[in-house]
């Protein structure tokens, strides 16, 4: 889930600012074990290096120091978006150009200037790529394994999280149908459809987190699912309290009305029927209403209706008009049967 | 349900188009002015046909004006606008029941709970909430809630605003 990717990611920045001298060191061997056999984790952490902000991610491409002379040679990635990711990296990190990412930083500038090239190069790859590129790999490997270290998850637990970080990756960069498997992760068409309905249902949880207040902070599917049940309930209370109010005001509706057209019709009212707003502003309080109705929507309200047993036609009934004859009680209806 | 998937699916791969769809659709419509005024124009309309007494008689009316402004394109507007009539026989049967014979039988298919996660009991609450879609999967039903949730609040708005309207109305030339 997003919420885990936040959590984690500060720990991993603190991590690689904090024990830089120390657990660089710790890191290299991690990578050393790694390059050759890749754990079944994969480059979902580039993702989550392409869902940082630049600075923060050339932060921390700057800050790694390992060796890049281990690393196999260069291979691309299949998504042209990555690529473009990627080259905008190497131009940020070609400022300050440390030694020991030169050749990443060399891979990457290579990567965007032939970029051309490439491009069938990865269409190969297109569809399953077990091939990132060299800075995606270290990059991967690196944050993967701080991850580990850091959070101390299983592996199970690591391969959910970056599953979920890839759902929201390739959620947010890829086409719809167009779920790739990364590298390391299985690429039946089992989890490949668990990952999509994953990222599915986390962009839809983002929207409403988005939607209900005081939910942005809250991590985990059932704190937030619980948020918007009691959301809900909260509004369909207040609705519920609403109607109560307006039903001990609605003997007197006829009524109120009656003094508030009262007091339009002084003012200059657009009655025109075609659809064209009232210049008033609604909280102002005056009752005009929009004009765009669409007959359906009437059609809609209309079996619910008993006979229109109102004496009192407002500029809002025109809504009634087109089925039963309004009593006429002001200029304006006769205006708009007029117009019908 | 394949009208929100079909503007998904354009989303993602034209996104020119999205400022053309998402006025249209989505839970962002809820919030012009626009809507309000649609809401509270065809609620007092609403209103006055309301039967008299009734419990929950205004709260119908508000939910069905509410169902209509949606045009049809969520399912929870669909279903509440087909399911008004049966809903209130339902009620009405239902209260008559309920003192009738107390249900025994009823219960005990109920306690035994296979599927404990927490999730997905809370999905099953969400989805008795939102009216009509109890048998929705779980992308669906969030973004018939997102909808949902948005409408509300419109609602919410455009009640409180009556019923001020309302009140300011009696109370002046009193």
């Amino acid at each position: 889930m997003e919420p885990n990717v936040e959590a984690v990611q500060p720990q991993f920045r603190s991590g690689i600012s904090g024990t830089k001298p120390g657990g660089m060191g710790f890191v290299f061997d991690d990578i050393h074990g790694l390059i050759p056999a890749p754990p079944e984790t994969d480059g979902t952490s580039f993702t989550a290096l392409l869902e940082l902000p630049p600075p923060q991610a050339v932060e921390l491409l700057v800050k790694e120091d390992f060796p890049a002379k281990s690393m196999p040679p260069p291979i691309f990635p299949s998504n042209i978006a990555l690529i473009d990711r990627a080259s905008m990296f190497s131009v940020f990190a070609s400022a300050d150009n440390p030694p020991e990412s030169t050749n990443i930083l060399s891979a990457s500038s290579s990567m965007k200037t032939d970029s051309v090239k490439q491009e069938p190069l990865e269409s190969e790859h297109h569809r399953k790529s077990s091939s990132p590129a060299v800075s995606n790999q270290s990059l991967k490997s690196i944050k993967r394994k701080e991850r580990e270290i850091k959070v101390k998850e299983s592996s199970k637990k690591s391969k959910k999280l970056e599953a979920n970080e890839a759902s929201d990756g390739s959620g947010e960069q890829l086409p719809y149908v167009h779920v790739r498997a990364r590298r390391g992760q299985a690429t039946d068409s089992h989890s490949l459809a668990e990952r999509a309905r994953r990222e599915k249902i986390n962009a839809r949880m983002k929207l409403l987190q988005d939607l209900v207040p005081g939910c942005n902070k809250i991590s985990g599917t059932a704190m937030v699912l619980d948020e918007i049940i009691n959301h809900v309930q909260a509004l369909q209370r207040q609705v519920e309290f609403l109607s109560m109010r307006l039903a001990a005001v609605n003997p007197r509706i006829d009524f109120n009305l009656d003094a508030l057209i009262a007091v339009e019709s002084e003012s200059s009212i657009d009655n025109s029927y075609l659809g064209m707003f009232p210049p008033s502003i609604w909280p102002e309080g005056q009752l005009n209403s929009s004009r765009q109705q669409q007959p359906w929507l009437l059609d809609g309200l209309h079996p619910g209706r008993v006979d229109d047993t109102s004496n009192f036609i407002t500029q809002e009934n025109s809504l009634l008009s087109y089925d039963s004859p309004p009593n006429s009680a002001s200029l304006h209806s006769s205006q708009l049967k007029m117009e019908l | 349900m394949a009208e929100s998937s079909n503007s998904r699916k354009r989303r993602k791969i034209d996104p020119d188009s999205q400022t053309r769809i998402q006025p249209e659709t989505g839970p962002t419509r809820w919030r012009t002015q626009a809507e309000q005024q649609i809401y509270s124009s065809k609620l007092i309309d609403a209103l006055r046909h309301v039967r008299r007494g009734g419990h929950g008689g205004v709260r119908d009316a508000a939910d069905r004006v509410l169902a209509a402004s949606a045009r049809g394109r969520t399912r929870w507007s669909r279903a509440i606008l087909t399911n008004r009539l049966s809903l209130r026989l339902a009620q009405i049967n239902r209260k008559h029941k309920k003192a009738a014979r107390p249900s025994a039988g009823k219960s005990r298919p109920r306690k035994p709970a296979k599927k404990l996660p927490p999730v997905e009991s809370k999905v099953k609450v969400l989805s008795r909430l939102v009216p009509g879609c109890r048998k929705v999967s779980l992308p669906n039903l969030l973004e018939e809630t997102t909808d949902y949730i948005a409408a509300l609040e419109m609602q919410v708005k455009a009640m409180t605003f009556l019923t001020g309207l309302l009140n300011a109305g009696a109370a002046a030339p009193a």
